[in-house]
């Protein structure tokens, strides 16, 4: 049964990336009245990415080659921690959602450190960007698990987002969390409304201005990186809305990996309906974020019977 | 056992004396090592037992009255300190032979330098062990006299002077709080001895209180807290880099001992004890990283960066002080840990960040980060030590300052307070620390990215030599201990487990170990997987092809557009501008063909030095308005001053009392 476990988990952390960019780029397209790329996109993009050789911009030190690789690993390595399938994940100890938020600070930064290692002053902006948003969004999170975690009473990442809702309190936890989460996984992933990862102009990028001077397999490592923290978020997500979570049944990683590809639907739309907010008005977004973890928290208190 | 560890202090002396008395700089740096060197080996030697968990050190001197007799004491806390501590200025010292080269080559005399640093060791023995208010005040004099000598190395610059003047009035004035404290004890308790101390603070009073924030005050002026901090920054510039190291990372870490002396000595706190220590640690950690990000000078940005560090720890003391009043050990456990291990961990990191620095300095004659760039690929190996080190000052996994900083999380976020409101409190301050950490990475990232990576932002600016070995040394083995500490998180659990058995809380050490031991296996798990997985893509892209940026359609890229140090933190610190003021001098193009020449600075100062500039400015004002007042007559000032006398002279006669 554990072993079992870990094989599904491993299963869905190294494939569902794929499939979920491919859903959301389908959905774009479906939005904009085109037929659109195949789901499996990404896949066949990795493929050719891989297949080419890196070019070095001759101003680069070794960091440079280095980062996009210890990107993909600490997204990986955060989710080995992420309930994707609803329940157990491959590894959890109490507060490991401190660790997982810490590991993707790792990666962000080493991607940030690379940008700016090539001295473009279009990478700078984006690495100053990205460390402002990464900045105002780690007191949302924290404020959210911290809200999960004592009105259930848990501790573990998957069985805090497993949330079950016994008191009035909690649903609005429960509520405030979703929406905090999702807007957090927006900004995370960089997606739209917070930035457009398929904009032409690098003036109004975030993350792919970040990387204009990643090429071959390099690329490829960013990108399979990006898409996995995109699935690893989106599952936590899932697993809050999951009415089936922690139960570690089929039906709960069906309905769980269903959800995160709900998810994906959901950021798409969100992506084709709403423009890009201004840069200035960003942190304004996060500040909703930060706010519904911050009523999540107050509304923890009152949890009535519920929790301990 | 005792002997040994009391002649350190006259080995110390003699060390000095030597550096003082010999002709060439080599024998006065080979007499301060060596000295060095002997004296921690015999402290460290004597200090093993105690360092196991086992038995104090203690003598007691016979001494003349009124101080009747000297008690010595190395317990595990004292142990502790030292056992870090005295290593750790030796490895300074180490540093300073190299650091200082150039100038021993104009032919400056190192002696003095060589003895004050053989000065800091023994106030080291002296606050570590003393029980003794008067001796502990010394001790207390001798490392704050000792620094400021060694902050004005360069004496001749006038800037220099008066950033170490501006640290010597602060100091003393934490001295006199102390001293303040320490008069009120003597007047309950009639003595000068710790014992005596802890006999009238262990039971409950209004004095208590007033005494604790007295210490409080004073021993945050040592540690640089917010807003106790504003002499660090001026100071830590202005000082060659191995002192800056040692003052940061080692130093005023006795202001942090000194306040878990006095903890100790107090027993169980009342509860507003330690919502007041977190409230100040949260205060001093938010304020400390945000003024990071707007710093230029890298020593400078180091300097706010410890004022944040210290704050971290005491919000692990802050959780210990609740945890102990609410009668929840585990959590006291984890928050004294979690603080004490802080302490350790950022005299490691920081020390090595000083030096990096130093050997910045040494090379470029420069820590002005918008004139620096592209550093790594002329001095590699302070390039690396400096990205090592920053990594672990962000917190990040798998270095030493996450494991700290994830016990703190975890006692933080634990909900074992008795009450709701106090729980959500402690969530709310985790998410502030949360902060702390994203803008840190910001901050580190900013520093290293700025001054290593890309390319020099000043094309004039002529890059020297990487660091001798007597500079890397004592870096080397910093970061070894920063990776250390960072991979095997028992280890630190080891080196404060017995500090802990000195606090009275029962069942102390289970729940520490089960909430560290995931760690020991997540951190070199993570750390194993990025260093493979890097050293496989830096080996296989080795024979790449190269090319310059991508200028995105501009072909005639130049240094000067890369983003700087300020154009990269000007977002965040418009949204923070309420805290981060700024001067912005500028003279703009007004004409179509201007004739002026055009410039524009902005300048970012520290707001709360600026304040307490300002209302001294005034205080003056208001002296000299009161001054003008009195005649010019001399007989009528003379008469008053008789007045004054007399009516002082009363007032302390009728306080003796019988």
């Amino acid at each position: 049964m554990t072993f079992l476990r870990l094989l599904f988990n491993l299963a869905a952390l190294l494939s569902m990336p794929i499939v979920l960019s491919g859903v959301i780029g389908r959905v774009k397209s479906w939005w904009s009245g085109r037929k659109g790329p195949p789901i499996l996109q990404l896949a066949y993009d990795l493929a050719r990415l891989v297949q080419k050789r890196s070019v070095y911009s001759t101003t680069t030190t070794p960091l440079f080659r280095i980062a996009p690789h210890v990107f993909l690993v600490t997204s990986l390595c955060a989710g080995a921690i992420a309930p994707l399938l609803g329940s157990r994940p491959i590894a959890s100890f109490p507060f490991d959602f401190v660790w997982f938020a810490y590991v993707w600070a790792l990666g962000r930064v080493a991607i940030m450190l690379a940008a700016l290692d090539a001295g473009s002053s279009f990478e700078g902006m984006g690495a100053a960007r990205e460390a402002v948003f990464a900045a105002a969004l780690e007191p949302a999170l924290f404020l959210v698990a911290g809200a999960l975690s004592f009105s259930g009473g848990h501790r573990t990442l998957h069985e805090i987002s497993a949330l079950e809702l016994h008191a009035g309190g909690q649903t609005v936890v429960w509520v405030l969390a979703v929406v905090a989460l999702f807007i957090i996984l927006q900004v995370e992933t960089s997606r739209m409304p917070v930035d457009d990862p398929s904009t032409h102009l690098e003036l109004t990028m975030v993350h792919e201005v970040m990387v204009l001077d990643h090429s071959g397999p390099d690329l490829a490592a960013i990108q399979l990186g990006t898409a996995t923290k995109l699935f690893v978020g989106s599952s936590v997500v899932a697993t809050l809305l999951n009415p089936w979570s922690g139960s570690g049944s089929l039906l709960c990683g069906v309905a769980n990996l269903g959800l995160s590809l709900g998810v994906a639907v959901l950021l798409g739309t969100v992506e084709s309906l709403v423009a890009r907010f201004k840069i200035r008005a960003v942190p304004q977004y996060i500040a909703v974020a930060l706010a519904c973890g911050g009523v999540a928290l107050l509304a923890a208190i009152w949890r009535g019977g519920g929790g301990k | 056992m005792t002997l040994l560890f009391l002649l350190s202090v006259p080995v110390l002396l003699v060390g000095a004396a030597l550096a003082l008395a010999l002709r060439s700089n080599l024998a006065r740096a080979t007499a301060t090592l060596v000295s060095q060197a002997a004296a921690s080996a015999m402290v460290l030697t004597s200090l093993l037992p105690t360092l196991r968990g086992q038995a104090a050190l203690e003598v007691v001197w016979p001494w003349p009255t009124p101080i009747n007799s000297i008690a010595f004491r190395v317990d595990a806390l004292g142990a502790f300190f030292l056992a870090w501590s005295l290593p750790m200025t030796t490895l300074g010292t180490l540093y300073a032979v190299g650091y200082l080269r150039p100038y021993f080559q104009r032919g400056r005399n190192g002696g003095w330098h060589f003895a004050l640093l053989n000065m800091v060791c023994l106030s080291f023995v002296l606050i570590y062990s003393v029980q003794n208010a008067l001796v502990y005040l010394l001790g207390w004099e001798i490392a704050a006299v000792a620094a400021w000598l060694l902050v004005i190395w360069d004496y001749g610059n006038q800037k220099i002077r008066f950033a170490g003047f501006n640290y010597l009035v602060s100091t003393h004035v934490g001295l006199f709080v102390l001293v303040a404290a320490f008069m009120l004890l003597h007047s309950e308790t009639r003595s000068m001895d710790f014992a005596a101390f802890g006999k009238f603070l262990s039971h409950p009073s209004p004095l208590r209180g007033t005494i604790f924030l007295l210490l409080g005050v004073s021993f945050a002026l040592k540690s640089a807290f917010f807003p106790f901090h504003t002499w660090l920054p001026r100071a830590h510039s202005a000082a060659p880099a191995h002192v800056s190291a040692l003052m940061s990372g080692v130093i005023h870490k006795a202001g942090l001992f000194a306040f878990l002396r006095f903890t100790l000595l107090m027993g169980k706190p009342e509860e507003w004890m330690g919502w007041a220590v977190l409230c100040f640690g949260v205060l001093s950690a938010f304020f400390g990283i945000l003024y990071t990000t707007t710093q230029r000078d890298l020593k400078r940005l180091l300097g706010y960066s410890s004022t944040e560090n210290v704050g971290i720890a005491a919000i692990g003391f802050g959780i210990g002080y609740l945890g102990w009043a609410w009668g929840v050990p585990a959590l006291a456990v984890l928050g004294f840990a979690g603080g004490l291990l802080h302490i350790l961990n950022h005299a490691l990191f920081k020390c090595l960040l000083f030096y990096a620095a130093g050997s910045v300095y040494r090379a470029a004659h420069t820590v002005d980060i918008e004139r620096l760039g592209g550093l790594a690929k002329r001095l590699p190996v302070t390039a690396a030590l400096f990205l090592l080190a920053s990594l672990a000052s962000a917190a990040l996994p798998p270095l030493n300052g996450f494991v700290s900083e994830f016990m703190i999380y975890s006692a933080l976020l634990a909900g074992k307070a008795p009450s709701d409101q106090a729980n959500v409190l402690l969530i709310g301050f985790s998410a502030v620390l949360a902060f702390v950490g994203g803008v840190s990475a910001l901050s580190t990232t900013r520093a290293f990215g700025l001054s290593f990576l890309g390319n020099a932002r000043d094309t004039e600016l002529h890059v020297g030599q990487d660091a001798p070995p007597s500079m890397w040394l004592p870096m080397v083995l910093h970061a070894f201990g920063v990776v250390a500490l960072g991979l095997a998180p028992g280890l630190a659990l080891r080196a404060v487990g017995p500090v802990l058995k000195l606090f009275p809380l029962r069942q102390a050490s289970d729940g520490l170990a089960s909430s560290v031991s995931p760690l020991t296996l997540a951190q070199p798990l993570l750390a194993a997987l990025v260093v493979s997985v890097g050293a496989a893509a830096w080996f296989f892209s080795r024979h790449a092809r190269r090319a310059p940026t991508w200028g995105c359609g501009y072909t005639a890229a130049s240094p000067r557009m890369q983003y700087s140090g300020t154009s990269f933190s000007e977002q965040f610190v418009r949204l923070f501008a309420a805290f981060l003021p700024s001067v912005r001098r500028e003279q703009l193009p007004d004409e179509t063909f201007p004739r002026k020449t055009s410039h524009l600075s902005t300048h970012h100062f520290d707001a709360v030095e600026r304040r307490m500039f300002e209302m001294l400015g005034q205080a003056e004002d208001v002296v000299a308005h009161a001054s003008e007042k009195i005649p010019e007559q001399s007989r009528f000032a003379f008469a008053a001053g008789l007045v004054a006398l007399v009516i002082i002279g009363a007032l302390v006669l009728g306080g003796q009392s019988p």
